[in-house]
Order: structure tokens, then C-alpha cells, then sequence
């Protein structure tokens, strides 16, 4: 460990990036694991000791990288506090993720499953999407290319749009309570996945004072 | 809804570089080199100086220093006044290689440059002031550094002072590594610095200085050029080591404090020349609560025996066996003050709980801090100076 000292490694802000991107990998697996649960009538308690699990190594990564984040001011002074800031926000919002596959689970563990409803395929290729943009999400944070992290921004605000539609759509429908809800509430979660995803895209190309904000001040990201 | 903004601006690819000035890693390290020669110029040109001062001058100018508390307090503000014990005890090498200066007379001033390094570090940690919980932290950080050295001091210039074992000790780790008796030995180093010092001697003669003058003249460029060669060293190598450091200070958090830690202070601290780099950093990590004070206090030991390395390398640059003596009773001093603070148990959480009292009651009371560092580094030491002279 001493003998370390003397070897040459990653870069320490490159080594905190490469962890933001296995926390978003972490967090992946969670939301994967939590949807199989309610929409393919996979066995609740049987995944949720591993989403648990995740989401304990999600917090633990958060905790231990904030504190290398601390470390790297300390040593290096103000140059890199924008990026340092930015890394802050942008652990947070990778918790927040992992917290809202917790919520998904809560619902299958509540007893909720879509497995085998008529509008199963539509929930499962929203599904696919959403898990997709997780992987765009953190090749986006290791490329930091502005035209992928655009693309990737007008197709959140998409994304975005369609679950208001839909939460919109089920509040008003005629259907029972116990069919609504929980859908509305599951496009509920996937809105705020959704809207921290983009602000994690966000992160990697915006300067640390217009985060979340759009250029007339307003907040860009509906994520409450 | 999103809105993406029409600033195109990477956040993330706006990180400034470690090495803002894009000096090539290889061009520094020669840099590095080329500086640490000129430290070692600095300190031979101290060394002639105070030769070419004559005996009556060095007795007029050192005879203060026989008394040993008188010189223990020089030692700390000495070192207070050009903020860097690897400084002061870099000129106290240069003196005591000149012979105006017996070791017996410098090992309480090396003591001195001990308890004045710590100022740094408390200096740095009143920039916490404004809140309460990250000054507590920051503030007993700091002072656990002092309050180990005021301790090692109060235990081992007395054992020193009844027995002599610390110098005995220096003396005889000297003989051995020089393979020779005593004052005939001769460092290969000193030869490969004499001809600037002889230039510059040369240089000051045809300016028409003489005697003393020449020797003030000689001794005056040597301090400003040990001292501004630590300042560039210190700060090059920083820029060198900036990602060994961060790693290793991630590693400390990782894995807690001990005797690696201890290593890892010392590792820091040789490499940048100066402990108080290594415990300046440990404020902000320790007033935002990253790293708890039992893992800094290792930490702070290690910088301690690491920034020992300086009065070594100086001691290369002067003459006979008493500079290199007086600079591993530097290193004997910290080891020891090891061994007795920190290896036996019941003293080793001493220093930590004065800290965390004194920065308890510096959170109620403000001016407590301020008090700590004026009277300790200042007001003390320059009344024992002035009584006791």
C-alpha cells in the first residue's frame, strides 16, 4: 500500500469519473431489476435484498467520492471547483436514481403487478428505452461529446413529455383506482429518473451556475 | 421541461490542468534538480559567511545562544518568521557547520524549529472561523501537531539536556554513515558546490567588501537563497507529486490511520520539502469532516520525521561531521518523539484530547485561537528571549 506511493495511477479526477459511471451502472442494474419485478412478475423479495444491496453500494460510492472530491481541493486549491461542484450534483442525482428503483420495487412488493395486462408491451418498451438511456447517460459522461449530450437532452424532454401525457391520461381515466395508480405512479417515477438522468447529462456540459436552470432563470428540470 | 441552454460550454472539459503553466513533468523534475543545488549553494554560502565573520563577530552574534531555553525560543521564532522548519534547521546546519555554533547549542534550536512549524497549520485552520463545527475540526487538526511537539519538547530537551543520549545517538549514526571518526570527514556534495560560493565571494571582494561586511553580505544571499530555493522546491515538487499526493491522501481516508498513515505523512512530506504542505492540506479535508483527527495525528508524525530530510540534504552541502550530526538530531529528536508520544499507550491520545479541549473552548470563545497562536509562537517565546538572554 506504502509502495503505492511510488506508482503512477489514474488521475484522481479520471478515477472519480470512471466511479460515477459504475455508480450508473449500479443504479441500472437496480432500475432493470426493480421493472423486471413489476412488469414481468418476477419475485419481489427474491431481488429486492440485490437492489437493496446496490443501492447501499450506490450510497457508499456517493459518501466515499464526496469525500475524494474534498480531498482533491485540498491538495490542487480552487482550480477545479466548477468541476468539483459539478461532480457533487451530479452523485446526488445517481442516489436519487437508485432511490426511485427502490420506489419501483416498493410497488412490486406492494403486491402491484403489470405482468400479463393488456398494455404490457407498451410499459416493457418504455422500459428498454428508459434502461437504454442510462448506458447513453454514462457514455455521454465518459465521452463528453456536447451533439450526443443534445441528442440525448431533446430525447429526455420526449421521454418526458409522454409520461405527463400519461399521468395526465390515467388520472382522468375511467378505469378503477387499483388499475390507475399505479400506473400513473410508475410513470411518476420514470418521469424523475428521467429528469435526473438528463440533469447528470447536464452536469458533464453546463457551467456549475446555469445547472438546472434554463437560460431565462427557470428551473429545467421537473424532477420533484 | 428541458431547455437545453445555447451556451456551449463543457463544464466537465474545463478542467484546469494540475500544471497550469504546461511545464513538462521532465522539465520540472530537471528544474527541481537544478534548484535543490542551489539550496545547497545557499546553505555553503551561509556556512562561509559566518567564517569569514572572525571568531570575535560569531561570539557576539551567538554567545546568546548558550543558554538552552533562550535557544529553543530562537528555534521557534526563527522558524515562525520564515514559516518552514526544513529553513531554519537548513540555517542551523550552516551554522553549526561554520563552527559558530556548538551542537549543543543548536539541538535546542532544532527543537524550537519543531514547535515553530506548526504555525502554518494553525494559521490555516482560523480561515474556519466562521463555522463553529468546521473550526472545532480544523482548529484541533491544527493544534494536535503543536501540542505533540510542545510535549516531545517538554519530555526530551529536558532528557537531552540531563544526558546528552539524542546527540550521543546523532553522533554516533553520523559516524556510521560517514564511515569516519568525526571532523575530518569531508561531503563529496561540498565539493561541487564550493565553486559559486567561491564566485560569489570573489564577486563581493571586488565590490569591495571585506571581513565582516563580506561575511554579512555572503550570509544574507545565503539565507535568501535557502529560503526562496525551499519556497520553489516545495512548490514544484507539489506540482509533481499533485496525484500521488491526492491518491495517498484518498488512501488515508480509505484505510484509516497507523503506521501507514505515519509513512504516508513522511512520504509527503519528503517529497515536498515541507510538513507544512502535508498539514496545511489536512485543514479543509478535516473542517469539511473527511478525515477524523485520529487519522490526521499519524499523519502529522510522519511530516514531522519526513521533513528531516532537508537539514540531511543541507548537511551534504557543508563541512565536517557536526552539520550532519545536528541534522539527525532532527531526525532522532521526531523518531523519539514518536516512539515516547505515540508508542506508549497511555500517552498516545494526549495530544488529541488537548486539541479537541482547546478547540472546544476556542468554539466558545474566538479570540481563544487568536490568544493560542500570538502568545505560544510570538509573545512566549520573544519574553523568554528577552528575560532570559
Amino acid at each position: 500500500m506504502v509502495l503505492s506511493f511510488f506508482k503512477k495511477g489514474e488521475s484522481p479526477l479520471d478515477r472519480i469519473s470512471h466511479e460515477t459511471v459504475l455508480m450508473l451502472g449500479d443504479a441500472r442494474h437496480s432500475f432493470d431489476l426493480a421493472s423486471t419485478a413489476l412488469l414481468a412478475g418476477a419475485d419481489a423479495s427474491a431481488v429486492s435484498s440485490d437492489i437493496r444491496a446496490t443501492d447501499d453500494r450506490i450510497n457508499a460510492a456517493e459518501q466515499r467520492l464526496r469525500s475524494e472530491l474534498v480531498v482533491h481541493i485540498a491538495v490542487n486549491g480552487g482550480d477545479d471547483i466548477g468541476v468539483v461542484m459539478g461532480y457533487t450534483l451530479l452523485l446526488k442525482k445517481i442516489e436519487r436514481i437508485g432511490d426511485q428503483a427502490k420506489n419501483i420495487l416498493d410497488l412490486a412488493e406492494d403486491g402491484i403487478s403489470l405482468s400479463g395486462a393488456p398494455d404490457i408491451e407498451e410499459f416493457l418498451t418504455r422500459r428498454q428505452t428508459i434502461s437504454q438511456m442510462y448506458v447513453d447517460a454514462a457514455d455521454i459522461l465518459v465521452s463528453l461529446d456536447v451533439d450526443s449530450a443534445r441528442q440525448f437532452l431533446d430525447r429526455s424532454m420526449e421521454m418526458n413529455r409522454e409520461c405527463e401525457q400519461k399521468i395526465h391520461d390515467y388520472m382522468r381515466s375511467d378505469e378503477p383506482g387499483h388499475w390507475a395508480v399505479p400506473r400513473a405512479v410508475l410513470h411518476r417515477y420514470w418521469k424523475r429518473i428521467v429528469a435526473n438522468l438528463a440533469g447528470i447529462v447536464t452536469s458533464a456540459i453546463e457551467p456549475i451556475q446555469s445547472l438546472d436552470y434554463t437560460d431565462n432563470g427557470a428551473t429545467d428540470i421537473v424532477d420533484d | 421541461m428541458f431547455e437545453p441552454h445555447a451556451r456551449d460550454r463543457l463544464a466537465f472539459s474545463e478542467v484546469h490542468p494540475i500544471n497550469p503553466l504546461g511545464i513538462p513533468r521532465w522539465f520540472r523534475g530537471i528544474l527541481v534538480l537544478a534548484i535543490i543545488y542551489l539550496f545547497l549553494v545557499g546553505v555553503s554560502s551561509l556556512e562561509s559567511g559566518i567564517k569569514v565573520m572572525g571568531a570575535d563577530t560569531q561570539e557576539r552574534l551567538f554567545s546568546s545562544v548558550s543558554n538552552p531555553i533562550v535557544g529553543l525560543f530562537i528555534g521557534v521564532v526563527g522558524t515562525v518568521l520564515v514559516q518552514s522548519s526544513s529553513a531554519s534547521t537548513s540555517l542551523i546546519v550552516g551554522l553549526v557547520a561554520s563552527g559558530a555554533l556548538g551542537l549543543d547549542q543548536a539541538v535546542p534550536m532544532i527543537m524550537g524549529a519543531n514547535i515553530g512549524t506548526t504555525v502554518t497549520n494553525t494559521l490555516v485552520s482560523l480561515g474556519h472561523v466562521r463555522q463553529s463545527q468546521e473550526f472545532r475540526r480544523a482548529l484541533s487538526a491544527a493544534t494536535v501537531h503543536d501540542f505533540f511537539n510542545l510535549m516531545a519538547v517538554t519530555i526530551l530537551l529536558p532528557f537531552e539536556l540531563l544526558t546528552g543520549r539524542i546527540s550521543w545517538l546523532a553522533s554516533r549514526t553520523a559516524e556510521i554513515l560517514t564511515g569516519s571518526g568525526g571532523s575530518e570527514w569531508k561531503s563529496p556534495i561540498k565539493a561541487w558546490v564550493k565553486h559559486p560560493v567561491g564566485w560569489l565571494k570573489d564577486g563581493l571582494k571586488q565590490a569591495s567588501l571585506e571581513d565582516t561586511s563580506l561575511g554579512i553580505s555572503m550570509v544574507v544571499i545565503g539565507i535568501i537563497v535557502v529560503v526562496v530555493s525551499l519556497i520553489a522546491v516545495t512548490k514544484n515538487m507539489k506540482a509533481l507529486i499533485a496525484e500521488r499526493l491526492e491518491a495517498s491522501m484518498n488512501r488515508v481516508l480509505g484505510r484509516g490511520g497507523g503506521l501507514v498513515a505515519m509513512v504516508i505523512g513522511m512520504l509527503i512530506t519528503i517529497s515536498v520539502q515541507s510538513s507544512s504542505i502535508t498539514t496545511s492540506i489536512l485543514i479543509p479535508m478535516a473542517a469539511a469532516g473527511v478525515i477524523s483527527l485520529r487519522n490526521i495525528y499519524p499523519v502529522t508524525l510522519g511530516a514531522n520525521v519526513g521533513t528531516t530530510i532537508t537539514a540531511l540534504l543541507a548537511a551534504l552541502a557543508a563541512s565536517g561531521s557536526d552539520a550532519l550530526t545536528i541534522a539527525l538530531v532532527h531526525t532522532w529528536f521526531n523518531v523519539l518523539g514518536i516512539v515516547v508520544l505515540y508508542g506508549i499507550p497511555f500517552l498516545r491520545p494526549l495530544p488529541i484530547r488537548c486539541a479537541e479541549l482547546l478547540a472546544e473552548l476556542a468554539v466558545r470563545r474566538r479570540s481563544l485561537a487568536v490568544g493560542w497562536v500570538v502568545s505560544v509562537f510570538v509573545i512566549i517565546p520573544l519574553l523568554v528571549i528577552a528575560i532570559f538572554r
